[in-house]
């Protein structure tokens, strides 16, 4: 810390505890945050492309995560250090905005830190450093906009769409049956958006898991899924053509909000309650036949004596059903929510062709499957699985897909995967960097040298021979003049990267390469780090 | 000998600290010219960022002066006017925090040696009054004014000034387009006042490019109820109803108490609550209102009741963005919903429910009194986006007094080269110490465009000099040059658009001479013990009051 001294030559305070912070300033405070930075890339770097291995997290109450996917493992790893916390964020924000490329953003970024430590190191200013960055991103963007293909697609034609959801698919632990997965994903997706106004709200997609069998077994189903069984064991278990009655009012006699008192003073009066009770129920069920509803969903519990009541009028229900999945099944069957039973008409009802309930295996377990609904815009993909950890990765390699999907919803251009898309960029940049006069020109080919990172870090973990594989694939670019030469990492026997149908958004690989160099260049900025000495 | 018999007064408290005279006046300049250093490399377009983490764990990056030094927790007495001019500037033009710092503590620095060297400090204050009020006049002279300008003219050089700013901040590869966005957002509030008429919103995720401005006000989706999405999304010419009360089924009153005798009257009671809320639903629906917005809670009961009528609504809005909504919308919100007039609704063009990131924000764009203005922030990381935030608020304060006080002078150290030379010319004038003061005090202006190089890693002798010798030419053309960011040369600022508001420089100059005038003038600090009970807390109290007037009052007496 900055000391300054008194009369007596004793140094003083100026800050506040000044003895208890540590202070890092200038070349030393950029090495300590570059490495910083870049052990969390190393960490990462490993679980990139189809190759990639998978990371095993415990959380400090036991529970484990298997992932791959890069915002899961840095979320989960809870990191202390400042510098590191901000490459969290980037993937997070690159989760937030596009879902996929997670691990990717931050390899980029770790990449883009270690050549400007050599930069740094040969005394070149960190700033003019992060704005060659700036300019080269900028080229790289222009020019993966040049390179993109635009493809159709409609509802009848969703196989472009397919292939690009299996790319990322294919980097997961469920590669094997990445064909079906994508299928799903594909199909949801188209059943949930909003092709004019190119939107998809992900929140109607339901993603419903279940321990048990083969994730072969995983589903789309058109309607929802409840994790409930029938309110009562002898209750029909499958009804067609439901009429279902969405109720927010539990089956109990109505209580006032304001604090009430009953006096009761004699047997009659206590009688006459009892009666009025058994009446309430005897209305409310009554209520519910009568509008001609065939099943009632309840978000509230009901006692036994109303289910008993329920059962012997013939009106299956399902109770405890939680406020989104009650929203969703109304959205899904056309239905209203109904708060109170006096507003109960035909109209506000839902209907589904067919609601029945499911038992799987030899578990006790049941589940409430709504289908053939009047609208189909809500929709559940339901995951089977061999173990939770396993259904749990599903899920997270499920919204991948879905996010890929919904990008290319929403921006329908495309650029070759497997490495490409970086190496192409690469090239580019490195062109361009010798028209810049001054420093930047440096940073502009460090930054060319960093994009090969990606490509490189795919070879390596497919166990190819990442410097040969590079440099070949790069002469064949230029030679070929053909930006879809990539990386071969499934052994396929072609470099073409369209042949290979390895196809990635282009607004995603537009957001790593401007999230990396937005962040790297906070990092590089810094050279003044107070922090308490404590921790 | 009799005297030295007599008993020792003790006027203080044990262990209060006093420490007076010269010693002590050099060492507060010692600690002024430390707090001045932290900060000295955040200057201009090549300056670094601090990272301030503190003992709570929250982490702050940023650039901005006045941020740092608050966050420095500097408890050093003589040092903390230098937080306070920092902060001063902040509030009152909202930028240029780095700079007043920075002269205060150069003034002082150049100031030492004259005191070191017995000069009385009450000389040395009057000849950097006199050298202050010759500085901003000169300035005054100057600054080239905007006024009269078309409007289209005026949004450009607005924008010029907020890029000048921006350009030393994060987010300076885009000063273009934050630039843009600031003139807009200030020039949409109009006339009036209210800061607090711009909102900022932040969403992680995306990149700055993302960043977006909406004329008229956006935020976040509130917590809602099953039922809220079967509502209707979006709204062309909707009706705005604002409100200030519950929409839920509740106990009317909190301390009452139904006491029933006749078990047939419940139903009425129920009955009767369930009318209450269904009447005041009923009479939102009847306004013709399509947008229910509150502040307080909209139950589940009332969101299906208007998911049912094709009504938008949103409970607990925050109170800031409620107010903007009637601001924008020209709405009124209410207490009640009893004789809800059509001239308290509000309207917009357009209101959507738009995905932003991760999250879903509710928009109302091209609303009729357009006062308002909502700024959304994106950025790769959370410290990234409060940094952007704090630089673009910068920018809109300096639009702001730009628009108001409308001159400009040139940057990049132009205009403090300038004063600086002509300070010089004018000690050259006068008889006396006072020359030797002035031509210091016009030493430490230069300051300003020697950290620009050093930060920029030029040779700031070999610039200075250049500058010097610009300045100096007879024609007086020379006057808008500074130091060339990109080259390592000098070039001229005003040609090349480097403008800052004047009011900024005559208020860095301004404060940055009153504190400096201020520490020269303290003689002695008497430091209280620390109060160790709870019951010193009083003593401590009224401790620090007399210990404070004592070193003013002290220093006055003596003048």
């Amino acid at each position: 810390m900055s000391l300054a001294f008194d009369e007596f030559g004793r140094p003083f305070f100026i800050i506040r505890e000044q003895e208890r912070k540590t202070r890092l300033r200038g070349l030393d405070a950029q090495k300590a945050n570059i490495s910083a930075g870049k052990a969390v890339a190393r960490i990462l770097r490993t679980s990139l492309g189809p190759k990639g291995m998978d990371k095993m997290l415990q959380s400090p109450d036991g529970e484990v995560t298997i992932t791959n996917d890069g915002a899961t493992i840095l979320e989960q790893m809870d990191v202390d250090n400042q510098i590191a916390k901000l490459m969290v964020e980037l993937s997070r924000s690159q989760d937030y905005e596009i879902g996929d490329g997670t691990t990717g953003v931050v390899v980029m970024a770790g990449a883009l830190l270690e050549e400007a430590q050599k930069l740094l190191e040969r005394g070149i200013h960190p700033i003019r450093v992060a704005e060659g960055y700036e300019l080269a991103s900028r080229i790289a963007f222009e020019h993966l906009e040049s390179i993109a293909h635009k493809f159709e697609f409609s509802c009848a034609n969703e196989e472009p769409l397919i292939r690009t959801c299996m790319t990322t698919l294919s980097s997961k632990i469920v590669n094997r049956c990445k064909r079906s997965l994508a299928e799903i994903a594909v199909k949801a997706v188209l059943a949930v958006a909003d092709l004019e106004r190119r939107d998809v709200n992900l929140d109607l997609i339901k993603v419903e898991g279940k321990v048990g069998g083969k994730l072969e077994d995983t589903e789309l189903i058109y309607g929802i899924i409840v994790d409930k069984d029938m309110s009562h064991p002898q209750m029909p278990k499958q009804i067609e053509d439901a009429h279902i009655a969405i109720l927010t009012c539990p089956f109990e006699p109505p209580k006032p909000k304001t604090k009430h008192k009953v006096d009761i003073d004699t047997v009659e009066k206590f009688q006459t309650l009892r009666q009025q009770e058994q009446k309430y129920f005897d209305d409310m069920v009554q209520k519910c036949k009568d509008v001609g509803a065939t099943l009632v969903i309840c978000q509230w519990g009901f006692d036994d004596e109303a289910n008993h009541l329920l059962m012997h009028r013939n009106l299956p229900a399902v109770r405890w059903v939680g406020g989104v999945e009650l929203e969703l099944i109304a959205i899904a069957t056309g239905g209203r929510i109904v708060p109170r039973f006096q507003e109960l008409t035909t109209e506000k009802l839902g209907k589904a062709g067919l609601v029945r309930e499911k038992a799987f295996g030899t578990t006790k377990d049941r589940m409430i499957y709504i289908e053939h609904c009047a609208n189909s815009r809500a929709v559940t993909i339901f995951i089977r699985g061999g173990n939770k950890m396993m259904i749990e990765e599903t899920k997270r390699s499920i919204h991948d897909a879905l996010c890929v999907a919904r990008n290319l919803i929403r921006n329908n251009s495309i650029v070759y995967g497997g490495g490409s898309a970086e190496i192409s960029c690469s090239i580019a940049v490195e062109a361009a960097a010798d028209k810049y006069p001054g420093v930047e020109q440096y940073a502009i080919r460090a930054f060319a040298d960093a994009l090969d990172a990606i490509p490189m870090a795919l070879a390596e973990n497919s166990g190819l021979q990442p410097i040969e594989t590079l440099s070949a694939v790069k002469s064949q670019q230029i030679k070929e003049k053909n930006n879809c030469c990539g990386i071969d990492c499934n052994d396929v026997g072609t470099n073409d990267m369209r042949e290979q149908n390895v196809f990635e958004t282009l607004i995603g690989k537009q957001q790593q390469i401007l999230l990396a160099t937005q962040v790297v260049k906070m990092i590089l900025k810094i050279d003044d780090v107070i922090s308490p000495s404590e921790y | 000998m009799a005297s030295m018999m007599q008993p020792q007064i003790i006027l203080l408290k044990e262990g209060t600290d006093t420490s007076q005279g010269k010693p002590q006046l050099i060492s507060n300049i010692n600690a002024c010219v430390a707090v001045a250093d932290v900060v000295r490399t955040t200057l201009g377009p090549r300056g670094m960022d601090k990272l301030i983490h503190d003992d709570k764990g929250n982490t702050t990056i940023s650039n901005d002066g006045a941020t740092i030094m608050k966050l420095l927790d500097i408890v050093h007495p003589a040092a903390k006017i230098l937080v306070d001019i920092a902060k001063s500037q902040d509030s009152e033009v909202g930028d240029g925090t780095t700079t007043v710092v920075l002269l205060a503590g150069e003034f002082l620095k150049e100031a030492q040696p004259f005191i070191e060297d017995g000069v009385h400090p009450q000389n040395l204050i009057r000849s950097y009054r006199t050298a202050s009020y010759l500085a901003i006049e000169k300035i005054k002279e100057l600054a080239v004014s905007i006024e009269g300008k078309s409007l289209e003219e005026k949004k450009r050089l607005l924008a010029k000034c907020a890029a000048t700013t921006l350009s030393s901040k994060l987010i300076g590869g885009e000063k273009e387009f934050f630039a843009t966005m600031a003139v807009d957002a200030v020039l949409a509030i109009g006339a009036e006042d209210r800061l607090n008429m711009i909102g900022m919103k932040k969403v992680p995720g995306g990149t700055m490019r993302d960043s977006f401005l909406v004329n008229g006000v956006a935020f976040k989706k509130t917590f809602s109820y099953a039922g809220f999405e079967q509502q209707p999304k979006k709204f062309l010419n909707p009706k705005i109803l604002l409100l200030n009360i519950e929409l839920e089924l509740k106990s009317e009153k909190e301390n009452a108490e139904i006491r029933l005798s006749d078990p047939l009257q419940y139903q009425s009671i129920v009955d009767a609550e369930w009318n209450i809320i269904y009447d005041k639903l009923d009479k939102c629906v009847k306004s013709g209102a399509k947008v229910v917005l509150s502040r307080l809670a909209i139950g589940d009961l009332a969101t299906q009741y208007f998911a049912d009528r094709d009504i938008f609504c949103a409970g607990r809005v925050a109170e800031e963005d409620l107010h903007r909504v009637a601001a924008a919308a020209g709405g009124t919100v209410q207490t009640t919903v009893n004789n809800v007039i059509d001239e308290v609704l509000g309207t917009c063009d357009i209101f959507e429910e738009k995905q932003v990131g991760n999250e879903r924000f509710n928009i109302f764009s091209g609303c009729p009194s357009g006062r308002t203005a909502t700024i959304v922030l994106r950025g790769g990381a959370d410290q990234f986006i409060e940094e952007a935030e704090r630089s673009l608020h910068d920018a809109i304060m300096i639009v702001r007094r730009a628009l108001k006080n409308s001159s400009v002078v040139s940057g990049g150290g132009a205009i403090d080269m300038e004063i600086s030379r002509y300070l010089r010319q004018h000690a050259r004038t006068i008889a006396g110490k006072s020359q030797l003061f002035i031509n210091s005090y016009a030493k430490a202006l230069e300051v300003i465009p020697r950290q620009l190089c050093d930060n920029a890693g030029f040779d700031a002798t070999d610039v200075l000099n250049k500058l010097r010798q610009k300045h100096a030419l007879p024609s007086g053309e020379g006057a808008p040059y500074g130091v060339d960011i990109n080259t390592g040369g000098i070039a001229d600022s005003f040609a090349n658009f480097v403008w800052e508001p004047a009011v900024i420089k005559l208020n860095a100059i301004n404060a940055a001479t009153e504190a400096a005038c201020l520490v020269l003038s303290v003689d002695e600090t008497v430091k209280n013990p620390k109060s160790e009970s709870a019951q010193g807390d009083a003593a401590t109290m009224g401790g620090r009051g007399r210990g404070r007037g004592g070193y003013g009052g002290r220093g006055m007496r003596r003048r």
